[in-house]
C-alpha cells in the first residue's frame, strides 16, 4: 500500500458548537464559577449549582472548512483552525499525544480526546438523515473506531466530510470547548486519593528505617498499575447518563481513583474506602451502563473495574452488618 | 479550584505544579521547620500558581525513568553517577551540584515510592532498574541498570503521586492562573528582591497583584522555541521570560537537546529501542550514514551525535520530505524498521509501532519512517544556588536575589552542564525542587517578620506589586480592543470567510520555523546573525502588535498565548546571543565553525540579559578535570 492510499488528503468542515460567557456580573456569583469556595463538604452545594445552572452567554454553531490529511488528529485541524481562521477559538489541549489528559471534548456526540481522534476515524457525509426524523442522532456507536469509520473509498468525492464537536457532557460549559471538569477533581479528592501506607518499612542493620522502599512484587503491581494509569481526563464522566445526572453519583473517575489505592498491596485503609463508597452516591449509584469503559484512552474498563470494586463494597457492608 | 478570595501578603507562592513545583511545595509543607511554625499558630501562607489545570504538566509525559544508584540489580555507587553525570555534560556541570544529585537521588527516589509512584519491581520487589545512556559502572567501563523506571511512564507516576499528596496536605493551588509579571525592586546597591507577581486569572480574565515574601519559579522548559518538539504546546519558557523582563540573567541558554528520532513534523518521540532493536536510519539516497560519521557505534551513537549526522545529511541535500508534506522542506531521514520482521516489531516495539500508526499513518513493518531531531530539553535556565537562590552573577561573584528561587527546568544549578544525560531531569526537578522548599521554610522560620507583617512593610510592597498589575491591567484592556474591527470576526458567523490578520499562534509557528532553520542542533555566526536580525527586524514587532480577535476576557486563550509569544520572542533573542558568544562545540551546542571544543576560553557558564550583555562564571570543577568525552 502506498503512502498516499494511507493517507489522502480531504476537504473536512469541523461543525462546533460554540459559546461565550456573559461577563460576571459585580456582586453575583455565577454558578460553577472558579472562584466556588473550598466549601467543607466537596461534594457540596458549589459543585451541584455548577453542573445545573447553565451559564449565560450567547451559544452558536459555526462551520470551518479546511483541507487536512485522513491521518490528522483532530486536534491538528482546531490548530489549524487558531493559526489561519479564527484565533478567538477556545479549547484546551497541552501534550498532544494523548497523555496529559487536557483535551476531552465531545466527537459526534461521543466523549474522547481530541488528539488521539483521527479524522479518518470521526468524518461523516453531511447528510440530514444523520440525524432521525425525531431529530436524534443513532446510538449504540460500536466500541471499535475501526468498525464505525467511513469507508473513504466508497464514497462519492463530492460527499461533504463533517466532525461534529462540543464540550464535553456532564459538564458546565465554559467557553466554546472548554467544559468545567472541577465537579470531578473535587469528587477525586473527596476519596483522598494518596497513598495511605502501613509504614511497615525494613530496617537497617544499624537500625536506620525508611532506608527503603515499601516491597512490592510484580502480580501485586499488577493487580492496580493499569488503574494508576488515569489520566483524570474526563471521557468516562462524560459517557455516563448517571454521572449527567448531576450530584447523585460521585463519577467513575473518582471511583477509578480509589480503586487505585484499593488495589494497591502498599495501602493500609482498604476498609475505610469501602466505607466511602458506601455512601449513596458511591457503589449503589453506579447503574452498570458500562458507557464508561467505551473511549478510555489509557484502556482501562472502566465498567468492570467499577463493578468489582462494587462486589468489594457489597461483600464489606454484608461483613459489617454481620457484625 | 482556585481561592476566593486572596491573600494581602503570602509568604511563599510557587509558579508551576510539575514536578519541580509540586516537590518544593512538598518540602516546603512537610518540613520540620513548617510543622514547627504550624504548631505554633502562625502557618506560613502559600499559593501554587499554574497555568494548566492540576495533572496536566508536562513531567506527566515523562517515559524513561529516573536515575539513582540504587543497585537494586547491579552493583552501583554514586560516585558512578557523579562522573558520569559530569562526562555527560562535556564538563560544564558544576561538579559540587552534581555530586549532590548523585548522592541524594537513591533516598530522592525511595521518598518518590512512599508518596505512591508505582515503580516496576523485580520479582523479590525493590524497585526495578534498567540501563540508559550514559549511565555506567566503575567510571566509565561497563552499563550499569541504574535507571529507575514504572513502564513507559515514569512522569506520569511521578506527577500523580506528587500531587496526591498535595491534596493530603492541603496544599492551596489556584488553576489556570498565567503569570505575566514578576516584580523584583533595586536598592541603591543594585541589591535585587523579589516582591511579587502579577497573575491573569484566566477564568475571568481578571489581573491581580500577589505579594509574595518568597517566590519560586518552576515553569518548565522552552521547547516550543523550535517547530519540530517533544515539548508539549504550553513550554514556553515563561519562567526564564519573566526573570528577563525582571532585569536578571539566564545561564547556559545555548544548550538545548535534541533528541535524534522525532517522528518528522510531529516532533513526537520514537523511543531509542527502535534503534536498538536494529532499526537504521537512512538518507534520501538510502544509504545507511551512521557508519560513516560514528564506526563502531553506527545507528547506536550518543543522541547529539546522532542528532548532527541527520542534520549534516540534510543539510548536504540528502534528507527526503515527509510523505505527509511531500512538495515540503527535505529536512527529515528514514528510520527502517522494515528489516526487524513483524513479530519483533509486535513484542518489542508496540509503543513506537503504535505511534507510527497513529500519527503517520504508515506501517512500520512495510514503510520507511521519517524522523528529524526533536527539541526536547533546555539545559540552560535561571541561574539558581543548591539551595534553590536565584542569583546574579556580578563583578565575578554571586548576588542573591532575596525572596527569589526557581527549580526544575526552567532554572540551572548546572547538574547538567551542556548535554543531560538521560533519567537525571526527573531527578533535577524533585530532588533541587524539595530542597528549595526545605529552604524556604527555614528562611521564614528564621525570620520574625514572617507570618507577622508588618503593616508598614505590605505598603511598600503592595505599592510595587500594584502599579505592575494596573499596567498590567490597562495594557490587557488595550490587547482586548480589536485594532481594526473589520478584520475581527470571533462573534461573527462570516468569520471563516475573512482573511483574519496576525494572531499569536502564527507568530509562534513562524518563530519555530526560524529558529529550526538557524539554531536547532547546529549553527554558525552567519545564521545566528540572520536569524537575530529576523528577530529583531519582524517577529518581535509583530508580537508588539498582535491583539485579541475577541473582546471577552474570560478563557481567552489567545491573550495568553500574546504574552508567550512575547516571551518566546524574547527569550529566542537570548538563546541566539549565547550561542554566538561561545565560540566552540561543546555538548548539544555545535558550532560548525568552531567545531572544537575550547576549554581555554569556554569551560564557563554564558550568563545573559534582555539586553543581550554576556558574562562567564567559571565551571565548579572538585573532582574530574576535564577530558574528551567519547563515548
Amino acid at each position: 500500500m502506498t503512502n498516499a492510499a494511507v493517507d489522502r488528503m480531504l476537504t473536512v468542515t469541523l461543525r462546533v458548537s460554540r459559546f461565550t460567557p456573559k461577563p460576571e456580573r459585580p456582586g453575583r456569583r455565577r454558578g460553577g464559577s472558579p472562584f466556588g469556595s473550598r466549601s467543607k463538604s466537596p461534594f457540596g452545594a458549589d459543585a451541584g449549582a455548577g453542573r445545573t445552572n447553565r451559564a449565560r452567554g450567547k451559544r452558536w454553531t459555526q462551520d470551518y472548512t479546511l483541507d487536512v490529511h485522513a491521518s490528522d488528529s483532530v486536534l491538528d485541524c482546531l490548530l489549524a483552525i487558531k493559526r489561519e481562521q479564527d484565533p478567538s477559538l477556545a479549547f484546551r489541549y497541552s501534550c498532544g499525544h494523548g497523555m496529559c489528559g487536557s483535551d476531552a471534548v465531545a466527537i459526534n456526540g461521543t466523549p474522547t480526546l481530541l488528539c488521539t481522534a483521527k479524522v479518518r476515524d470521526w468524518v461523516r457525509p453531511d447528510t440530514p438523515g444523520f440525524v432521525g426524523d425525531d431529530g436524534f442522532r443513532p446510538t449504540g456507536e460500536p466500541v471499535d473506531a475501526d468498525a464505525h469509520a467511513l469507508d473513504l473509498d466508497a464514497l462519492d468525492p463530492d460527499t461533504t466530510l463533517v466532525i461534529e464537536l462540543a464540550a464535553l457532557p456532564g459538564f458546565p460549559t465554559q467557553r466554546d470547548l472548554i467544559a468545567d471538569i472541577d465537579p470531578m477533581l473535587d469528587q477525586i479528592r473527596k476519596l483522598e486519593p494518596y497513598l495511605k501506607a502501613a509504614g511497615e518499612l525494613q530496617v537497617t542493620d544499624e537500625g536506620k528505617i525508611n532506608a527503603f522502599e515499601y516491597l512490592q512484587n510484580p502480580e501485586q503491581l499488577a493487580r492496580y498499575e493499569l488503574l494508576s494509569n488515569c489520566i483524570a481526563c474526563g471521557v468516562c464522566e462524560g459517557s455516563c447518563p448517571v454521572y449527567a445526572g448531576g450530584d447523585a453519583f460521585i463519577g467513575p473517575a473518582a471511583m477509578i481513583a480509589a480503586s487505585r489505592f484499593i488495589n494497591d498491596s502498599r495501602d493500609n485503609a482498604t476498609a475505610s474506602r469501602l466505607t466511602a463508597l458506601m455512601e449513596p452516591d458511591g457503589a449503589r449509584a453506579c447503574q452498570s451502563v458500562r458507557a464508561c469503559s467505551m473511549h478510555c484512552p489509557k484502556g482501562i474498563d472502566v465498567g468492570e473495574e467499577l463493578w468489582q470494586t462494587i462486589q468489594k463494597v457489597d461483600a464489606a457492608r454484608v461483613s459489617s452488618e454481620a457484625e | 479550584m482556585s481561592p476566593k478570595q486572596l491573600e494581602t501578603q503570602y509568604d511563599v507562592v510557587i509558579v508551576g505544579a510539575g514536578a519541580a513545583g509540586l516537590s518544593a511545595s512538598l518540602g516546603l509543607v512537610r518540613s520540620e521547620r513548617f510543622a514547627q511554625m504550624k504548631e505554633e499558630g502562625r502557618t506560613p501562607r502559600v499559593l501554587v500558581i499554574s497555568k494548566l489545570q492540576p495533572l496536566r504538566s508536562h513531567t506527566g509525559s515523562a517515559e524513561g525513568g529516573i536515575a539513582a544508584s540504587l543497585g537494586n540489580i547491579d552493583h552501583d555507587d554514586w560516585h558512578w553517577h557523579f562522573y558520569d553525570t559530569i562526562k555527560g555534560s562535556d564538563w560544564l556541570a558544576d561538579q559540587d551540584m552534581a555530586e549532590i544529585l548523585a548522592k541524594e537521588a537513591p533516598s530522592m527516589v525511595i521518598g518518590l515510592e512512599h508518596d505512591g509512584v508505582a515503580f516496576s519491581r523485580t520479582e523479590d520487589g525493590h524497585i526495578a532498574q534498567r540501563l540508559f545512556g550514559g549511565h555506567t559502572a566503575e567510571f566509565g567501563k561497563q552499563p550499569v541498570r541504574r535507571t529507575a523506571y514504572a513502564a513507559d511512564r515514569i512522569g506520569h507516576q511521578i506527577l500523580h503521586a506528587l500531587w496526591q499528596q498535595c491534596v493530603k496536605e492541603g496544599v492551596e493551588f489556584a488553576e489556570e492562573w498565567y503569570v505575566s509579571d514578576l516584580v523584583v525592586e533595586r536598592d541603591g546597591a543594585g541589591h535585587a528582591t523579589a516582591r511579587g507577581l502579577v497573575v491573569i486569572d484566566t477564568h475571568t480574565g481578571k489581573v491581580h497583584g500577589v505579594n509574595a515574601r518568597n517566590i519560586v519559579l518552576a515553569t518548565g522548559g522552552a521547547g516550543r522555541l523550535f517547530h519540530t518538539t517533544s515539548n508539549s504546546w504550553d513550554l514556553t519558557g515563561d519562567g526564564m521570560a519573566l526573570a528577563l523582563e525582571a532585569g536578571l540573567q539566564l545561564e547556559d541558554t545555548e544548550f538545548v537537546q535534541f533528541h535524534p528520532t522525532g517522528l518528522a513534523h510531529t516532533g513526537i518521540l520514537l523511543s531509542e529501542a527502535a534503534r536498538g532493536e536494529g532499526g537504521r536510519l537512512l538518507n534520501a539516497d538510502g544509504e545507511h550514514f551512521m557508519d560513516r560519521y560514528a564506526p563502531g557505534h553506527g545507528d547506536l551513537a550518543a543522541r547529539d551525535v546522532v542528532s548532527r549526522s541527520i542534520v549534516a545529511e540534510v543539510d548536504a541535500g540528502r534528507g527526503v520530505a515527509d510523505p505527509k508534506d511531500p512538495n515540503g522542506p527535505k529536512d527529515c531521514v528514514w528510520l527502517d524498521l522494515t528489516g526487524i520482521g513483524e513479530q519483533t516489531l509486535r513484542e518489542k516495539l508496540p509503543e513506537v509501532c503504535d505511534t507510527v500508526r497513529e500519527y503517520a499513518g504508515l506501517d512500520p513493518a512495510h514503510d520507511l519512517i521519517p524522523i528529524k531531531p526533536t527539541a526536547h530539553y533546555t539545559m540552560g535556565g535561571i541561574p539558581i544556588t543548591a539551595d534553590g537562590n536565584v542569583y546574579e552573577w556580578v563583578d565575578g561573584a554571586r548576588r542573591i536575589v532575596d525572596g527569589l528561587f526557581a527549580a526544575g527546568e526552567c532554572s540551572c544549578v548546572s547538574v547538567h552542564g551542556a548535554n543531560r544525560l538521560g533519567a537525571n531531569s526527573l531527578l533535577d526537578a524533585c530532588l533541587f525542587g524539595s530542597r528549595t522548599g526545605a529552604t524556604i521554610a527555614a528562611d521564614i522560620a528564621d525570620d520574625p517578620m514572617a507570618g507577622m507583617p508588618d503593616e508598614e512593610m505590605i505598603d511598600v510592597d503592595s505599592t510595587t506589586v500594584d502599579d505592575a498589575a494596573s499596567r498590567r491591567e490597562a495594557e490587557i484592556k488595550s490587547l482586548l480592543q480589536p485594532a481594526d474591527a473589520e478584520s475581527v470576526g470571533a462573534d461573527d458567523d462570516t468569520a471563516d470567510d475573512a482573511q483574519p490578520d496576525d494572531n499569536p499562534y502564527r507568530l509562534m509557528a513562524d518563530l519555530g520555523a526560524l529558529m529550526e532553520r538557524y539554531a536547532a542542533v547546529r549553527c554558525d555566526h552567519d545564521g545566528i546573525v540572520s536569524a537575530l536580525a529576523a528577530l529583531d527586524g519582524e517577529l518581535a514587532p509583530r508580537a508588539e502588535r498582535l491583539h485579541a480577535h475577541s473582546d471577552t476576557a474570560a478563557y481567552n486563550q489567545e491573550l495568553t498565548a500574546i504574552l508567550e509569544a512575547r516571551h518566546l520572542v524574547a527569550l529566542a533573542a537570548v538563546m541566539l546571543t549565547a550561542s554566538d558568544a561561545r565560540e566552540e562545540s561543546r555538548g548539544s551546542l555545535c558550532r560548525t565553525d568552531h567545531p572544537q571544543r575550547d576549554d581555554e576560553r569556554f569551560l564557563a557558564h554564558s550568563m545573559v540579559t534582555r539586553g543581550r550583555s554576556v558574562d562567564w562564571q567559571p565551571v565548579t570543577i572538585t573532582a574530574y578535570p576535564p577530558k574528551a568525552r567519547q563515548y
